[in-house]
């Protein structure tokens, strides 16, 4: 797969050659300086960005990386993919629990079960308390929790957590880290960690650095 | 519920959980919500305006009228013809023309129109009319009892004239008054004695009438000494033309005896009239003496389009003045109420009457005859919302502008929405439904408050008149703007008004949505990655 941006008369490679496979269950950091393109290449596993070649695979579903993101696929993102970011991303109107629904709803999940699971998960993530508090009355950290919780409520295959900790101090991120490490191993879901530290790159089943487009095995 | 999570999202977005109410969608749903109202109250008085002319115009020129164009018939055989055509509920013939009035020095010339006068009388309702122009004397320690006159005052030797025509010459019909006295007249709880009829012939004159018991009194006329006994229990007492009826109301105190009830009368001014074929005479060196007419009474016609300066007599009077006996200028027609109603039948009644009758006469039902009246209300309302509408479109692009706001502050969420699984249309409809909701809410709200309006529309009137014009100013302000006998009519008592509520309603909902396509168009525009990327 690769990538690059037109800057001015000429373009920028993000990424060249980049071929990764990652098996169900297991974890994977990926590092590297900023602009490198960490986040063009979560971009383009989610499949909100099209590359410039090559193919995705979520499963047995076969993607070209170039085509734009069928409605099909939209929809069958929201069941296989979780997504975690630096910024939280929390909707201001909707309390915690809300919060964690919406992501359920747009998978077309609204039932009870679903309901309770949402519970289930905040109260693993330390936040169940909070169901019905907004997330600007909420500190980096649990806001963080509560973005966890919405990205395992669907029960994803794949969690794509794009500098997770990067808003945290060092004692609430390696919380936070423990968090979505121990839930992404309970929920069977695969993980693409994006972080600059160091200690919790090696807290995954695999690390690899992001360099001049390619990725190189640690 | 299961709540398509676009719809649920832009509730939420409009109506956050844990906060009572937004600012922004306050403003927008209240903003809609007057909007709506005014647009609804307007066109609802502006209907109530139509329908009040409507009635005004059938009430003064019935349901249609059936014209000869030659002037040779008998009309009496054509009048029978007409009464039995199936529409057809009354049939009133005509004689119209003008003539001069002279009382003293004063002159006028009114629009004349001789009829038939019966008590039956449908075709026009002339005892309305002359209850809308009784005026109350005002006497020193005294009031105006007089009753209002009716058609069966009516005579060949009498006329109505309208208030204008009354002012003009300085004349009046004939009135009464009962003295305040020491007795109990003044006491709403003491049995009265008042008058329930006063013909143009009575003659002025001091009434007095004495109870000799509680039962019995006796009425005399204190300048001739005429003197009638009679008892409570006989009700009005009629004594025959030119006596007033004397009429004991019994109250919850009773009469005793020693009751007295003094009364002034005085008659109906007696004026000369002078019509073309007596002119005619004259120039022929003919002696001609004006006739004498009584004023039977005094009426005002609500619908303006009829003459102001008016008088109606008999067919026979006019047909003297005219010189033309046995003449009639056409009928009047009155239809049943289930054609009546229904103007495209009423319309096809007619034309069916005038082939009915062959060639020589035209039916014209009444809104062909003031179809310019109507016209021009309808271009009024029609130029009510032309004005209405930009005002609407203004509340529209607010609406826009807030979303296309909110597009931007929201653009990182709508990158989340879309990396949650959302279709670029789910989340553009978010922003589309927020322009719905707003618009469905601002409609409900609006007919609400227009509905409140019109329960209240009395009080409210009321209000603002005193406010403006004081409190001595409001009957002058009613007399223009009269909305208080404005028919208007709840959407659950007319198709019309439901059609004005629904149409409005509609159009603000359209309006709102419309106002969220554009932000919604372009958050489905945004790139997902670019939107999580944006600061």
């Amino acid at each position: 797969m690769a990538k690059s941006f037109p800057f001015e008369d000429h373009k920028i490679d993000v990424l060249q050659e980049v071929d990764l496979r990652l098996l169900a269950g297991m974890s994977l950091s990926i590092r590297g300086d900023s602009g490198c393109g960490k986040t063009t290449l979560l971009n383009l596993l989610a499949r909100l960005e099209t590359g410039d070649c090559g193919e995705i695979s979520w499963e047995e579903h076969k993607m070209d990386a170039r085509a734009p993101c069928t409605s099909k696929e939209a929809s069958l993102r929201a069941s296989f993919i979780g997504v975690v970011y630096q910024s939280y991303y929390l909707i201001p109107e909707l309390d915690v629990l809300e919060n964690v629904l919406i992501a359920g709803k747009i998978s077309g999940s609204y039932g009870q079960d679903t309901k309770d699971r949402a519970r289930a998960l905040l109260s693993k993530m330390g936040v169940g308390n909070k169901e019905k508090q907004i997330p600007t009355k909420l500190s980096g950290g649990e806001r963080q929790r509560v973005a966890i919780a919405r990205a395992l409520i669907n029960q994803p295959k794949l969690i794509l957590a794009d500098e997770p900790t990067g808003n945290l101090d060092e004692r609430t991120g390696g919380e936070v880290m423990d968090l979505l490490l121990m839930s992404c191993a309970e929920e069977k879901a695969a993980l693409i960690l994006v972080t600059h530290n160091p200690i919790f790159a090696k807290a995954t089943h695999e690390s690899i650095f992001l360099k001049q487009g390619k990725l190189n095995n640690q | 519920m299961k709540l398509p999570w676009p719809l649920y999202l832009a509730w939420k977005q409009l109506f956050p959980s844990q906060k009572k109410v937004s600012f922004f969608s306050l403003l927008a749903v209240v903003g809609v919500a007057l909007g709506v109202n005014v647009m609804i109250v307007v066109i609802a008085f502006m209907q109530g305006f139509q329908a009040k002319f409507r009635n005004d115009i059938i009430d003064a020129q019935g349901h249609g009228r059936v014209v000869p164009w030659k002037s040779s018939f008998n009309w009496q055989e054509k009048k029978k013809q007409i009464e039995e055509f199936p529409f057809i509920e009354q049939v009133m013939p005509y004689l119209q023309g003008q003539i001069l009035l002279q009382k003293g020095d004063y002159h006028s010339i009114p629009f004349s129109m001789g009829i038939q006068p019966s008590s039956e009388n449908r075709v026009f309702d002339i005892n309305s009319f002359l209850a809308g122009g009784a005026m109350k004397m005002n006497a020193h320690d005294a009031e105006d009892i007089t009753p209002i006159p009716t058609i069966d005052s009516l005579d060949d030797e009498v006329i109505f004239i309208s208030t204008q025509v009354a002012n003009r010459l300085g004349v009046r019909p004939p009135s009464v008054i009962r003295f305040y006295d020491l007795n109990h007249t003044q006491n709403k709880q003491a049995s009265q004695v008042s008058i329930s009829r006063l013909d143009p012939f009575v003659e002025s004159g001091e009434w007095e009438v004495l109870f000799t018991s509680d039962q019995d009194f006796v009425i005399r006329e204190l300048a001739s000494d005429r003197e009638f006994a009679a008892k409570v229990t006989d009700g009005p007492i009629d004594q025959g033309v030119g006596i007033p009826v004397f009429h004991p109301l019994i109250n919850s105190e009773s009469f005793k005896q020693g009751d007295l009830f003094k009364f002034h009368v005085f008659k109906g001014s007696i004026i000369e009239v002078f019509s073309p074929s007596m002119i005619e005479k004259a120039k022929a060196d003919e002696m001609v003496p004006p006739r004498e007419v009584r004023i039977g009474g005094i009426f005002e016609v609500p619908w303006q389009g009829f003459h102001t300066e008016a008088l109606i007599g008999t067919m026979r009077f006019m047909q003297d003045m005219r010189g033309e006996e046995g003449r009639i200028d056409g009928f009047y027609i009155r239809a049943i109420d289930s054609v009546a109603k229904n103007e495209r039948q009423l319309g096809k009644s007619c034309a069916e009457l005038e082939d009915f009758l062959g060639e020589g006469w035209g039916v014209v039902p009444w809104f062909v005859e003031n179809a310019w009246f109507f016209d021009l209300l309808k271009f009024e309302e029609y130029l009510m919302i032309l004005i209405m509408v930009p005002i609407g479109l203004v509340a529209a692009f607010a609406i826009a502008i807030a979303l296309m706001t909110s597009v931007l502050r929201k653009i990182r969420e709508i990158g989340l929405l879309v990396a949650m699984g959302g279709s670029r249309i789910s989340v553009g409809a978010v922003f589309c439904l927020q322009g719905f909701i707003i618009g469905l809410l601002g409609s409900i709200l609006g007919c609400g408050f227009a509905l409140l309006f019109m329960y209240f529309r009395d009080e409210l009137m009321t209000f603002i008149v005193q406010k403006i014009a004081g409190e001595e100013g409001q009957a002058g302000v009613s007399q223009f703007y009269d909305f208080y006998s404005l028919e208007i009519y709840y959407p659950w008592e007319s198709t019309e008004s439901l059609a004005t509520f629904l149409t409005f309603a509609f159009f603000a909902i359209m309006i709102s949505t419309l106002a969220g396509l554009l932000p919604a168009w372009r958050a489905t525009r945004l790139k997902p990655a670019d939107a999580l990327r944006s600061e």
